[in-house]
């Protein structure tokens, strides 16, 4: 079993929230993911058993969703917005020389694993232009001196 | 039942039913009125995801998809004015942004739904200039299917006959938007019973069969109507012909037999018909034992004096018929009448059973058991006890689907008999023992009717001639009933007459002949040996 009994017990409690079990799968992929980084294909096949579908179906919502992963992931998740209020605040330059900062090509992932960076649509954060999101928080009114900082302060 | 009107034409359409259904129901659909489709399939739940079959409807403001819009009572569509032909060309030129347009090699051409509709609806040149998606081509989706992702539209009727039909869904939409791609389960190919018709339904090239795949054009195919002969389902099926050679097996849709399915196992018994075991001549056993190609006349000649010393020393009794179902009912009858003539009351008919399920496959692996059975033969485990009693010298075979365990086993039980006659397709163990040979058609030759499982009586047309010299089985039995003088005997076969006779004779075949049972088969009636069976 590679879904432990704890996240188990969690996928039970959420199931026990909807009308339908399979509502309940979204819930269970996050927490899969939580525990995992992605959510394999052995994960697949014991949460398709768990709501008794195919494990097919599982992976068509894992990659329907671009939260969701279904591949080993760099430890850390860099998006840097690129829509137009942040563009018009510099974001692109920002992306460009992080990529450089980096050594990686956007979308893309750093030699050692410890970073994915990326780009993004609309965060929803335009008052703080131009921003970026690091895994699940917001970093916003970025200098790239500032930006360069949480990425060099980010772990392996 | 609510009334619609269609393109001015009044139409009664039964409660329930979405426009496409409704016009499918009445034949009317790419029949008189023409709605492109890709996504909707009779046969399938409604998808709604290609957008190509939007039509007008007065009352509702925006353009409404044929294929999920219920009928009410009174509903006026318009399925050919301009707003609608704008419509389809948008639709049209979106789905063609990213198709690859490889059609000079590409499998569907001539019969892809991509071109049809293209020249029909599509515009003429195409407006985009930008790179078309790069994605994965020959993928191998599985031991039967090849699958090129570029020329998907995704119209996802591979996906929903995977769930609905065979329900092993191997197949799912991974990504979103224009990243969307057809996958498989890593590591769980698309393999099922019926895996072969998602390149049937497929609108476009994307899912090709690899045995087909790269064998001929398809505009050089003639499509026959035919009967599979895999099994006692006997699903409709048009045979792919061109020089001479059956190139394939597709289904033909008959929503009493097999809806607009065939299973692999069905599909792929096409290699039976030019396959390198067919027997090709007539053969005799000389003194030496050996088997000596002959004439048809002189293999009839030997056959008939062989029979007539048997009957003349021991009487008609020691005679032994086994019948096959693989023989046409106007084959069968023949026979039977051949052997009430000669006087010999032991006979049956031999069915090879395998595995069922309860979609199309069928336990007796032959189109025409219960016709068998309707024509008075039995069990032929009566014939296989009665030899193995010694009560029989001679025995004429049809075929050689005794030879399965639990009937004779192998040939050995017929060794010793005085006189073996085997009429067959191919080459079996049966060779060994026979005493004279004549090789006959496959149903993919000849003209006649089989009897389904449902006692559906259903027509096969010849689609190839062998390139030998091969006889239907009742022309063979015909001449030999003459041969030995029989009664009721002259020589000539005829189907189409024989039908006639069967007709006359048998009241569960009544009104039925060659031309009244069509291409889409009738019931038979019900008859005292069918009751008896049930």
């Amino acid at each position: 079993m590679v879904i432990s009994d704890e996240t188990r017990s969690k996928i039970d409690e959420a199931i026990s929230k909807y009308p339908v079990k399979r509502g309940a799968l979204l819930p269970a992929v996050h927490l899969v993911q939580a525990d995992h980084g992605h959510v394999s294909k052995e994960c697949a096949v014991e949460l398709a058993e768990i709501f008794e579908i195919l494990p097919i179906q599982v992976m068509e919502v894992v990659t329907f969703y671009n939260m969701f992963f279904d591949s080993p992931q760099a430890k850390h998740h860099v998006y840097v917005c690129t829509n137009l209020p942040c563009s018009l605040r510099g974001s692109r330059s920002l992306l460009s020389q992080l990529e450089s900062h980096l050594g990686v090509t956007a979308p893309g992932e750093t030699a050692d694993g410890r970073i994915f960076l990326g780009h993004e649509e609309c965060l929803g954060a335009c008052g703080y232009a131009p921003m970026m999101r690091v895994d699940d928080e917001y970093h916003e009114d970025l200098d790239v001196e500032k930006a360069k900082r949480i990425l060099d302060s980010l772990g392996k | 039942m609510p009334k619609i009107t269609i393109d001015g034409n009044e139409l009664e359409v039964a409660e329930g039913r979405t426009i496409l259904q409704a016009l499918d129901d009445a034949g009317l659909l790419m029949n008189g009125i023409d709605i492109p489709h890709y996504c909707w399939h009779p046969k399938l739940p409604v998808d709604g995801s290609c957008r190509l079959c939007q039509v007008e409807v007065e009352g509702i403001p925006k353009l409404q998809i044929a294929c999920d819009t219920p009928v009410r009572d009174g509903m006026v569509v318009h399925t050919q004015n301009e707003r609608v032909k704008q419509a389809r060309e948008g639709v049209m030129e979106l789905l063609l942004v990213n198709h690859p347009l490889d059609c000079p090699i590409c499998d569907q051409a001539g019969e892809c739904k991509l071109q049809d509709y293209t020249y029909d609806y599509g515009v003429q040149a195409s407006r985009s200039k930008e790179p078309r998606r790069a994605l994965k081509k020959n993928v191998d989706l599985g031991p039967t299917i090849v699958f090129d992702q570029e020329r998907c539209i995704l119209c996802r009727r591979c996906v929903r006959f995977c769930r609905e039909i065979p329900k092993t869904g191997e197949l799912a939409i991974f990504n979103r938007g224009d990243h969307s791609v057809i996958e498989t389960f890593p590591g769980t190919p698309l393999d099922n019973p019926y895996s072969m018709n998602v390149a049937d339904i497929c609108p476009v090239g994307a899912l090709t069969t690899k045995d087909f795949r790269f064998k001929i054009r398809v505009w050089f195919l003639e499509d026959v109507p035919g009967i599979c002969t895999g099994c006692s389902n006997g699903c409709n099926i048009h045979l792919g012909v061109a020089n001479n050679k059956v190139y394939r097996y597709v289904p033909r849709r008959n929503d009493a037999v097999n809806d607009t399915w065939i299973c692999d196992a069905g599909r792929m018994s096409y290699r039976r018909i030019g396959a390198p075991d067919r027997l090709r001549e007539c053969a005799v056993r000389d003194e030496s034992g050996r088997l000596e190609p002959v004439g048809l006349d002189r293999a009839i000649e030997v056959a008939a004096s062989r029979l007539r010393r048997l009957v003349d020393s021991k009487g008609p009794g020691v005679i032994a018929g086994l019948a096959s179902a693989h023989a046409t009912n106007e084959d069968l009858f023949t026979f039977r009448r051949f052997l009430a003539a000669l006087g010999s009351e032991t006979h049956g008919v031999a069915v090879v059973r395998g595995e069922a399920d309860d979609l199309l496959i069928k336990e007796e692996k032959a189109p025409n058991a219960v016709g068998a059975r309707e024509l008075g033969f039995g069990d032929a485990r009566t014939v296989v006890d009665r030899i193995g009693s010694g009560g029989v010298d001679a025995v004429i075979a049809l075929g050689n689907d005794a030879l399965q365990e639990g009937l004779l086993g192998s040939e050995e039980p017929l060794a010793n008999l005085d006189t073996v006659i085997v009429l067959d397709t191919h080459a079996s163990e049966l060779q060994r023992v026979a005493h004279v040979i004549v090789p006959v058609r496959h149903a993919a030759e000849k003209l006649g009717t089989f009897v389904n499982a449902a006692r559906r009586v259903q027509r096969v047309v010849p689609a190839v001639e062998s390139v030998w010299e091969t006889y239907s089985d009742g022309e063979v039995i015909a001449k030999l009933g003459a041969a030995l003088g029989l009664e009721g005997f002259d020589g000539s076969y005829d189907a189409r007459q024989v039908a006639r006779d069967l007709a006359a004779a048998n009241p569960a075949f009544a009104g039925i002949d060659l031309d009244s049972v069509g291409d889409a088969g009738r019931p038979l009636a019900d008859s005292a040996a069918s009751k008896a069976e049930r």
